[in-house]
């Protein structure tokens, strides 16, 4: 019996549940379960038709195969154009377990190109996982988008950062920057030379706002076309992203002479294992146009220490904001955080490696909004 | 013009990156050592492109050989069901 591509209905659902048991079964990883749910609970198609989510199953005479989920939303190119791009992600395949399924994860992509031509993938955890070496192979465009980290409490970082700590020696040094104030003296020292460094700003007005308002049309106007590639961040968008009420996300809103210059949204993460104990907070999404990056920043980051984070992290693609988390004091490291582009995407940001330096792409273009935060 | 066949053997030299006299129509993916799933996807994609067909996922499935495959390709030009 050939394999269908369908959508994932109520009905599925036990075949979903009998899907991720073989697969818990056969040990793979316990986070790699598809949605239980046939109706999405983050970006319904019911609540704004221009930003949703779809879930699609792959069916073997109504066995369950694999999945994906497909995320709809307007995206604003170069050109001046507003367009409908699909986002990929959680694809799961049977094949992870049993071979006998190896074609499933290709025919879950190809799914999703025919359903959506423009399609793009982001973070995927690194070109050593399986999705990005089969997106590389097709020959989708791709790159890393820069990872950045601002440590502030210089001693808690040393102590708790699990995924440094991963030798006696490491954590002997660590330790001993920790207790003595070496650490803490060489990182401010470093964050000094990067603010005294840094363009001197003017100084904003901040505001933490409960929710997006009108004022987020007249931005998103006079900024989007800086940038060759970004999804549409207007008013609705926002407030469906950032519902008032959803106390994950604080909402900032920065002016300069009474004039709104941009925007951050900022968030503390859940608990992750290679944290430790730390609390981690990320700049999640910001807009400004290019030239006002650095305050915009700033603001954002001011924010977050205000809450007491010990370890600040955020992805920024495009060259002013990689400048401006510089700028800010944020250091950088390895990136596993890929965009990739399928081909009819990649034509339109034609040529690529000039472009990409120019698209707008934050962990809000993930699918990470309702998971980690 | 080039028949299917030969268009189709053209198309898998270029993908699995093997030399065209080394495909043949009873070339498999057991024959070819770079014909993996991934490759296998890649084929479907650019015939489809190529010869500006739709191919089902059961068809995909069926491409279990070159000379299938032009056949599979022959009988979507004409408009005959695979």
């Amino acid at each position: 019996m050939p394999i269908v591509l369908q959508s994932y209905r109520p009905e599925h659902e036990p075949s979903v549940n009998e899907f991720n048991q073989r697969l818990r079964s056969a040990g793979a990883d316990a986070d790699l379960v598809f949605y239980e749910s046939a109706e999405p609970r983050w970006l319904p198609a019911t609540a704004n038709p221009d930003l949703y989510n779809e879930f699609f199953l792959a069916l073997d005479n109504g066995t369950v195969r694999g999945g994906y989920a497909l995320k709809h939303q307007m995206f604003s190119f170069a050109d001046g154009s507003i367009r409908e791009v699909g986002y990929y992600h959680h694809p799961l395949s049977e094949s992870i377990v049993n071979q006998a399924h190896a074609i499933v994860g290709g025919l879950l992509l190809r799914d999703a190109m025919q359903r959506s031509p423009l399609l793009y993938c982001l973070g995927m955890g690194g070109y050593d996982r399986p999705l990005p070496k089969m997106l590389a192979r097709l020959g989708w465009s791709h790159c890393l988008i820069p990872f950045y980290f601002r440590i502030v409490h210089p001693a808690r970082f040393l102590k708790e950062m699990q995924a440094l700590r991963t030798s006696s020696g490491r954590r002997l040094l660590m330790n001993i920057a920790a207790y003595s104030g070496l650490g803490w003296v060489g990182l401010k020292a470093f964050q000094l030379l990067q603010r005294v460094r840094a363009p001197q700003s003017v100084v904003c007005q901040v505001d933490v706002i409960d929710e997006f308002g009108p004022w987020a049309d007249e931005l998103w106007q006079r900024s989007k076309d800086a940038y060759t590639l970004c999804a549409v961040r207007d008013c609705t968008t926002l407030r469906t992203l950032y519902p008032a009420g959803d106390r994950h996300f604080r909402r900032i809103r920065v002016r300069q002479h009474s004039k709104d210059i941009g925007w951050a949204v900022v968030g503390e993460r859940r608990k992750d294992q290679k944290y430790g104990s730390l609390r981690v907070g990320s700049i999640i999404d910001c807009w400004a146009s290019p030239q006002d990056a650095v305050p915009v920043i700033r603001a954002a980051t001011e924010e977050l220490e205000k809450t007491g984070v010990d370890l600040i992290v955020s992805n920024q693609s495009h060259g002013a904001w990689c400048g401006a988390m510089q700028a800010a004091g944020f250091l950088t490291a390895q990136s596993n955080f890929i965009f990739a582009a399928s081909k009819p995407l990649a034509a339109l940001l034609h040529p690529f490696d000039e472009t990409r330096s120019r698209i707008h792409f934050t962990r809000a273009d993930g699918d990470g909004l309702p998971r980690n935060f | 013009m080039p028949s299917i066949l030969e268009q189709v053997r053209a198309i898998a030299s270029d993908i699995f990156s093997v030399p065209l006299a080394q495909i043949h129509p009873e070339s498999t993916p057991e024959t070819i050592e770079s014909w993996d799933s991934i490759q296998h996807l890649n084929l479907a994609l650019t015939l489809e492109e190529r010869f500006r067909v739709q191919l089902s996922p059961e068809e995909i499935e069926q491409m279990k050989d070159i000379g299938r495959i032009a056949s599979l390709i022959e009988g979507k030009l004409q408009g005959t069901p695979s």
